[in-house]
Parts: structure tokens; C-alpha cells; sequence
């Protein structure tokens, strides 16, 4: 086991100014992991209850955005005797300032974690320079 | 208590329905039955559950993204249900370096107690998107019953 407890992190609605999404529904902020090797940039993002065929991600110029729309939630009859955390969907954009290969981004969702691999470019990709002396 | 006897548009109809939602609640809790009602903020637990009732079953969801269904372990006795589980951290091993992370890792452990016992053997958990389901259905005798009144 882990020697840490997991807090708890409560969902943060998304803020009108930061997307313009004029459909309808709920957008939370997913956590994001952003993390970078020599080859290319990982961003991992938890969006449980999200399907793979519902999420779009999107690159135009150097802006990222992750929408994850959360569907089949069908309504019932039951009552609800506790409603600790609400059901969105998902949306956060980043501006990526690597130059990424574009067509080589791959995504793929597991466990409600969505993971991009976004490769960098060749000539984002740092080159070693030997230093002679003379 | 109404507390303004005008005409409500769409907009009253979230707080009525929270309005009524808390009267529920607190009725509930008055009752004797034991809900666990954490309030939002300090001392809430992981994971944050969301629990619905129906005539025949009480049905708790809670999003725990990116874990393996052996790390969770459930169990229930009487009308108590325990969650136990660990969330791993990701393994990039040792050259990748991290801008941002928010995403956490660590265990959790959290008991419910239901208003009504359930029937230990007609448990169902359900692992799926990172949303776990879990249905306890009500032994029989604590199921509503419909009685006939017969006239004469």
C-alpha cells in the first residue's frame, strides 16, 4: 500500500472566459499530468465516464483542447440519498509551445485516462553538441 | 417556507429542487437512518460517492480513474459497504520530466452506511471508464410491498 491517502480533489467547473463552448451541459476541468521525454510530450487526463468515441481532441496552431462528453447517463426513477460530486463533461485546452508532428499524435483512453503522445518534431528534438577543445 | 410567492422561472427550479433534496436529507438523518453526508471540503473523504435508491436496490457510483480492478476491494456486512483501493502513480520512468501534475496517487478507504441492510450475495461491482458501479440489491424483507385493499 501506499504510504499516502488519496485526497480528495473537488471538480472545477470550466470558466466561461477560458472556453467558448456554446453547447450545452456542464464542463469540468480535468486533472492533467504533463510531462515531456527527449521525444515527446505526454499529457495524461482523467476523464472517468467518458467513452473513446466521445472525445475530441483538437490542434489548431499551438492550442491543444480535450473535450470528453459524458453520455448514457440516463435519468431514473431512483432518488439520490447522497450527491457528493456532479457529472460533467470535460474540456481544458493548453498551448503547446514544442513543434509537435502533428499527424504522429496518438491518443488512447483507458480506465477513464485519456493519454496523448504528442512527438516532437525532428528539429524540436535537442541535439547534442560535441565541445572539442582545442 | 416559500420565500417569494412569484412566478419562478427555470432558474428557482435548481434551488427548489436543492431545497427539497436537503429537506429529504435532513429527514433522513433525523430519522435515525445513517446516511453518511459529507459536506464538500474538509474531512471529505476519497472517493466522493454519489448513492440512489430504488424500491429494490441502492445503486453507488464513484470515479476512481486510472486504477485496476484488483486494487479495489469491496466488501459489505450488514448495511455497511467498505471501499478500499490504491491509485498507482504512472511509471515514466526516471528521464522523463513533469510540467504539471495534478493527478494524484495513494489509498483510500472509505465505509457507507445504507439506511437498509443488503443482501451480501446479490452484490454486483462494476469497474468500467474509470467509474465504478456498485448494486446492492435489498434482502426481500425490506422491500416495499404493494397491499391490495379489498372492499367489500
Amino acid at each position: 500500500m501506499a504510504d499516502h491517502e488519496l485526497q480528495v480533489s473537488e471538480k472545477k467547473e470550466v470558466a466561461t472566459e477560458q472556453g467558448e463552448l456554446t453547447r450545452e451541459g456542464t464542463y469540468f476541468l480535468p486533472a492533467v499530468d504533463i510531462l515531456e521525454t527527449e521525444k515527446e510530450l505526454i499529457v495524461m487526463a482523467d476523464i472517468p465516464g467518458v467513452d473513446s468515441k466521445d472525445v475530441e481532441i483538437d490542434l489548431k496552431d499551438d492550442t491543444l483542447s480535450i473535450v470528453g462528453r459524458v453520455v448514457g447517463e440516463e435519468p431514473s426513477d431512483a432518488a439520490y440519498l447522497l450527491t457528493e460530486y456532479p457529472i460533467g463533461n470535460y474540456f481544458r485546452s493548453f498551448k503547446i509551445t514544442d513543434v509537435v508532428d502533428q499527424p504522429k499524435i496518438k491518443a488512447s483512453i483507458a480506465d477513464g485516462v485519456l493519454k496523448l503522445v504528442l512527438p516532437k518534431a525532428a528539429k524540436a528534438i535537442p541535439r547534442k553538441i560535441p565541445v572539442t577543445t582545442e | 417556507m416559500p420565500f417569494l410567492g412569484m412566478h419562478r422561472g427555470p432558474f428557482w427550479r435548481e434551488f427548489d429542487q436543492l431545497r427539497r433534496e436537503m429537506d429529504r436529507l435532513h429527514s433522513v438523518a433525523s430519522q435515525g437512518s445513517r446516511v453518511g453526508f459529507a459536506p464538500m471540503g474538509r474531512g471529505a473523504l476519497f472517493p466522493l460517492l454519489n448513492v440512489k435508491e430504488s424500491p429494490r436496490e441502492f445503486v453507488i457510483t464513484a470515479e476512481i480513474p486510472g486504477i485496476s480492478g484488483e486494487d479495489l476491494d469491496i466488501s459489505v456486512e450488514g448495511s455497511t459497504v467498505t471501499l478500499k483501493g490504491e491509485r498507482r502513480p504512472d511509471d515514466f520512468g526516471t528521464e522523463a520530466s513533469y510540467h504539471r501534475r495534478e493527478r494524484t496517487s495513494g489509498s483510500f478507504q472509505r465505509c457507507l452506511t445504507l439506511p437498509s441492510k443488503v443482501d451480501p450475495d446479490r452484490v454486483k461491482a462494476h469497474y468500467r471508464k474509470g467509474v465504478l458501479t456498485l448494486t446492492l440489491a435489498k434482502p426481500v424483507e425490506a422491500q416495499p410491498r404493494q397491499i391490495a385493499v379489498e372492499s367489500e
